[in-house]
């Protein structure tokens, strides 16, 4: 395969252009162009329904597109699927385990359908276990563990065949905070040791914590791609202004939020005022003769950058 | 090289890949047998009773039971055997298919829609022909493990005359499991509860095992009834079995075993394509 790239061009893993996949008459994925270089964790942010987790599947060679083209590892999915998804490992929204076999059996059973040796397997499962830190349930079955162990394992089982790419969808929706933090703490060690890893997530603190590059999808477009850092900086002002009318905003006039700062969304009962200095803009909001009933000034996040690309916010 | 030249050429070539990647591997399906074997050593207990138990209760039941009553006019009907002797052959094949759809129900929908686990598999470099032979192999392979315990006892018992024909009558269990088996798979794998199984047994399965042969001949069935039987595996695997049993001559043996690999062969082809079309969206 081509590996002739420069320093400053490392290289891409994954490349896409044009990429479609239509279902019937809805477009699930309509022409988006993007590349996953190697060693890098790279994000698809966006609200159910964006198109997320059929750009995973086309990836993963298990839902060929519908136009556009496709390479992984310079290969195109269609031609060369069998070959692609052996160097990938994938863990699915919903658990896909086998809940009656124990916890070392689906590391077993599944290193075979790469076609690893079993000696292999053993020594790999052993790894993987301590690294996910469930080695002292090994033996038991799956069925009767903690949400936070299935995801662990569900990770360990698609690094038994040491992937070059790990793809996981929305890993941590349904869990709880503390099982987050081990997650997201296990995914930069593995960064670390060199795999790239590809996500999906509707979390912009997932986001703003794990990526490298993102890309924003709405709608089954791609509407901004950068770093976390980057796309604040060109998407958002430097600081937001949240101002709080539990009985609507809907009465308040335009002209007086126009005058507060860079910029504002209406929310149902939220006003957010972008600009460069909350404090100021709050005194001249109480200036133009708003009375919030309670009021915050804060940092601008990828969820102020959401909401400025698509009007919404992401739990709408 | 001109690029009209070599478009042509590189066309054929990916429509070979193209093939290459939704075609069954020669070797791979293998590790879904592995993995199936690996999940039967945990859960064996729960279906020694169906596969390996209860067509020896329905055996000694109907047999012996149903014998008595029959009595002396079974000969007219069994050419000289006792009934017990008679059913037995065709008790193996339809238990042979009890155990086949069954196997190819409730397991494969599973993982499918419930635990699944063959999402999973299907994203390793297994794909979804290898998932579906692997799938279909380890139920023929199972019931191959239940007919080799009931020819035993029919061996030990006497009823099965000789060795040759005990294994034969294996032979044709397979054979009728793989006839099933497939089919049923095929079935499972569109559904999305397990409502439609009811209606499938209750509807196709239960009244073959009556209407095949197993019980009684098939002549005494009207003649539509007849042609229908035929068009099912049943009745070739019956015919088969018994004739292996009892040593009697079979007419037309390749039309049997040609019946039952035609329902194998299409029912798998139709189990891969349905199976793709589900998991490959």
């Amino acid at each position: 395969m081509g590996m002739t790239n420069s320093a400053s061009e490392p290289t891409a893993l994954i490349r896409a252009q044009g990429l479609t996949k239509v279902f019937g008459a809805r477009s699930a994925v309509d022409g988006i162009d993007f590349e996953v270089r190697d060693g890098e964790f790279f994000g698809f942010l966006g609200p159910n329904g964006a198109g997320k987790t059929t750009t995973m599947r086309m990836i993963a060679g298990v839902s060929p597109r519908s136009a556009g083209t496709l390479e992984i590892f310079d290969m195109d999915p269609d031609l060369h699927g069998s070959e692609i998804r052996g160097q990938i490992g994938v863990v699915h929204q919903q658990e896909t385990l086998d809940m009656e076999l124990t916890v070392l059996e689906n590391l077993l059973v599944f290193g075979r359908f790469f076609g690893m040796d079993r000696a292999s397997i053993a020594t790999r499962a052993a790894e993987l276990l301590e690294l996910f830190q469930l080695s002292d349930r090994a033996k038991d079955q799956v069925e009767p563990l903690s949400g936070g162990m299935k995801r662990r394992l569900s990770i360990a089982r698609s690094l038994i065949a040491s992937p070059r790419i790990l793809m996981l969808d929305e890993p941590t929706t349904g869990l709880d905070p503390q099982a987050r933090h081990l997650l997201w703490d296990a995914l930069q060690r593995l960064k670390r040791g060199g795999t790239t890893i590809v996500l999906t997530t509707h979390y912009m603190d997932e986001a703003e914590q794990l990526c490298d590059r993102l890309v924003v999808m709405d709608q089954a477009k791609i509407v901004a791609e950068g770093s976390p850092r980057q796309l604040i900086v060109e998407h958002a002002s430097r600081e937001v202004l949240e101002l709080r009318f539990p009985n609507g905003t809907e009465s308040i006039d335009t002209k007086v939020l126009e005058g507060i700062g860079d910029r504002y969304e209406r929310l149902a009962e939220r006003v957010i005022v972008g600009c460069e200095n909350g404090e100021a803009a709050h005194a001249r909001a109480l200036e133009h003769g708003l009375d919030p009933e309670s009021w915050l000034v804060r940092r601008s996040s990828l969820e102020d950058v959401f909401l400025r690309l698509t009007g919404r916010t992401l739990d709408e | 090289m001109t690029a009209a030249s070599s478009v042509a050429p590189n066309r054929t070539r990916s429509r070979l890949a193209a093939i290459r990647e939704a075609a069954p591997h020669p070797t791979r399906w293998r590790h879904v047998v592995g993995y199936m074997v690996t999940v039967y050593r945990r859960e064996w207990q729960g279906s020694v009773f169906s596969g390996f138990i209860e067509p020896l209760v329905v055996l000694a039941g109907l047999g012996i039971g149903l014998g008595v009553l029959v009595g002396d006019k079974a000969a007219e009907i069994t050419g000289g055997v006792s009934y017990v002797a008679y059913i037995a052959p065709a008790l193996m094949v339809s238990s042979a298919m009890n155990l086949a759809t069954s196997e190819a129900a409730w397991p494969i929908l599973a993982r499918v829609a419930w635990v699944r686990i063959y999402h999973a598999m299907v994203a390793t470099p297994l794909n979804a022909a290898d998932v579906m032979v692997g799938a279909i192999t380890f139920i023929v392979g199972k019931v191959a493990f239940a007919a080799a315990f009931f020819a035993g006892v029919l061996l030990v018992t006497g009823i099965a005359t000789s060795p040759t024909g005990a294994l034969g009558m294996i032979a044709v269990s397979v054979l009728t499991a793989f006839a099933f088996g497939a089919p049923m798979a095929a079935f499972s794998v569109t559904q999305k509860s397990d409502q439609g199984f009811a209606f499938l047994f209750r509807l196709i399965i239960t009244p073959l095992g009556f209407f095949s042969g197993t019980y009684f001949p098939i002549e005494n069935l009207p003649f539509a009834a007849q042609v229908l039987s035929w068009f099912t595996p049943l009745a070739h695997g019956v015919a088969l079995s018994r004739s292996m049993a009892l040593g009697t001559p079979v007419t037309y043996v390749w039309f049997h075993v040609g019946a039952l690999l035609l329902w194998g062969i299409v029912g798998t082809v139709v189990a891969i394509y349905l199976f793709r079309k589900r998991m490959l969206k």
